[in-house]
């Protein structure tokens, strides 16, 4: 129970510093944004290989350039807030391996240049050096980025679990909804990328992937919203920002409904109607409202006064 | 030697010399504090009290901010102190996310992490913290965890409500107060209205971010 709800104590502050201001505001967002399509396009370009590989032929290239775009665009953002971030180089030259910063880092380094070599391999397939066959290199390369993939799609969730002041971001929770954001964009993004190169039943399978990861974040983010509250006081003051009148309720319902909710409605639609233009349509939806549901979730825990 | 901390809050009258004392010793820039006295107001008129916290870096054993900082910027040294290096952090602000006290700020002039330090330079030259050497009422308590001859460990052993902050953290803070209760040590335990300070009026300060 909080204590000045008790009208014995009416315990109120009445001299102490200004808080501080939000510290990791839309850069970060556009950092867990963007490495979520990054990642999560690598994921869906394996799953294609695996199912069926005769449609990679148009799809390697594009998928490959959009990942590294949005993998170096997760960089930028991640260099841009540093307040010293020409001092990035010490990560490399002092790193210090409890931190999940770190160790995110560096697999996110590997990845990138990994996808480099890639993207090399694609754009350069007459010319390349590695291999006389670029197209059977890029898909056995492709294992190895998928599974790092992993790793870099996690190390969010880590430091979110490492920022013990923010009570609302639990390990096991954070790192599902991180890999479900990659599948999420993923999916959205290969279908926007695969257009008419996506046969009917791969736009279908991506389409599934889709709804479901739309549906299970919105699960996780509902139990949380509903059974939150009861773990701690300080939880429950954190989601009292998006319920009710509080200051982010509205933007945090606006990502559900755009994220997850629409998304779903219109996955179910396109299957019974078979429309690929409605599949489309909740592809965008889901890229764009997965940003406003990341940015709600990291802003509301640094509202909560912590001394 | 694990130096640590106690506030007699049965002492403390909130004059505020140990805020000041830290601000200058270590020129502490304006906006930003290592070292702060909250002064919460509890009752209701005429039943009515102010009580006074200093609240500071709580220099945990195990500190979210050491384990969390990328390129060990904030680091131990042997005394216990967790000390920071300003030449090495990069100003990823993940320790003010860490940190479960709220003690970690970003110093709008050098751009990087800062926090108390215990004085630890002034612990090298084998003299008290500035904000020891400025209480009048001796409120503050500084000495070796470790050594039981200690001032900080007898007074420790005289009295039985010694408490920490938010002990469920698990981060085993080296800083200790006696005779406080929820008011003094639960930040939800008393209410923030707008514009909360007797001298203005201000309640969030624009230090970095975007948002």
């Amino acid at each position: 129970m909080v204590h000045e709800t008790l009208a014995a104590t009416n315990a109120v502050v009445t001299l102490d510093v200004a808080l501080p201001d939000i510290f990791w505001g839309w850069f970060v967002t556009m950092n867990m944004w963007a490495k979520s399509i990054g990642t999560g396009l690598i994921f869906m370009l394996f799953l294609l290989l695996r199912k069926n590989s005769s449609e990679m032929s148009g799809l390697r290239t594009p998928t490959i350039i959009v990942s590294f775009i949005m993998m170096n665009v997760f960089l930028l953002f991640t260099l841009a807030d540093l307040h010293q971030p020409f001092r990035m180089w010490h990560i490399f030259f002092y790193p210090h391996w409890t931190s999940a910063i770190t160790v995110g880092a560096w697999m996110a380094t590997v990845f990138v240049g990994l996808e480099f070599v890639m993207m090399a391999m694609m754009i350069r397939k007459d010319k390349c050096l590695l291999t006389s066959n670029a197209i059977a290199s890029f898909d056995k390369l492709l294992l190895w980025v998928t599974l790092l993939a992993i790793p870099v799609t996690l190390y969010t969730a880590g430091i979110m679990a490492e920022s013990t002041a923010r009570e609302l971001w639990q390990m096991p929770t954070e790192s599902v909804q991180m890999i479900l954001a990659a599948t999420l964009s993923g999916s959205a993004a290969i279908i926007l990328l695969g257009g008419s190169k996506l046969s009917e039943e791969s736009q279908r399978f991506f389409g599934v992937i889709l709804g479901l990861s739309a549906l299970m974040a919105f699960i996780i983010y509902m139990s949380e919203y509903i059974f939150g509250a009861m773990k701690s006081e300080e939880v429950a003051v954190i989601l009292g920002y998006v319920k009710g009148n509080g200051e982010y309720a509205t933007m945090f319902w606006i990502g559900q409904w755009v994220a997850y909710i629409l998304p779903m409605v219109l996955v179910a639609l396109s299957r019974t109607s078979g429309s690929a233009s409605i599949l489309k349509l909740a592809a965008i939806l889901a890229i764009v409202g997965l940003w406003i549901v990341k940015h709600v979730w990291l802003v509301i825990p640094q509202l909560l006064p912590l001394s | 030697m694990q130096l640590g901390f106690l506030v007699d809050l049965h002492l403390c009258m909130g004059c505020k010399g140990c805020e000041i004392a830290c601000k200058v010793e270590n020129e502490v820039p304006l906006s930003t504090w290592r070292l702060r006295v909250k002064y919460v107001d509890v009752g209701t008129f005429p039943e009515t009290k102010r009580t006074f916290t200093p609240l500071r870096c709580n220099h945990c054993e195990n500190a979210p901010c050491e384990r969390i900082c990328p390129v060990s910027a904030l680091h131990y040294i042997d005394n216990g102190i967790v000390n920071i290096d300003k030449e090495r952090c990069i100003g990823c602000a993940g320790c003010v996310m860490a940190c479960p006290y709220g003690a970690i700020y970003i110093d709008p002039e050098t751009q990087t992490a800062d926090k108390c330090t215990y004085c630890a330079h002034r612990i090298a030259s084998s003299m008290m913290p500035a904000c020891v050497v400025a209480c009048p009422v001796e409120a503050n308590i500084f000495g070796d965890l470790e050594d039981p001859k200690s001032n900080i460990s007898k007074y420790m052993q005289q009295h039985t409500d010694v408490q920490v902050r938010k002990p469920e953290k698990g981060t085993n803070p080296h800083h200790f107060y006696v005779g406080a209760s929820q008011v003094h040590l639960n930040p939800l335990a008393s209410k923030r209205e707008e514009g909360y300070n007797l001298f203005n009026k201000i309640t969030t300060l624009p230090l970095g971010g975007h948002h």
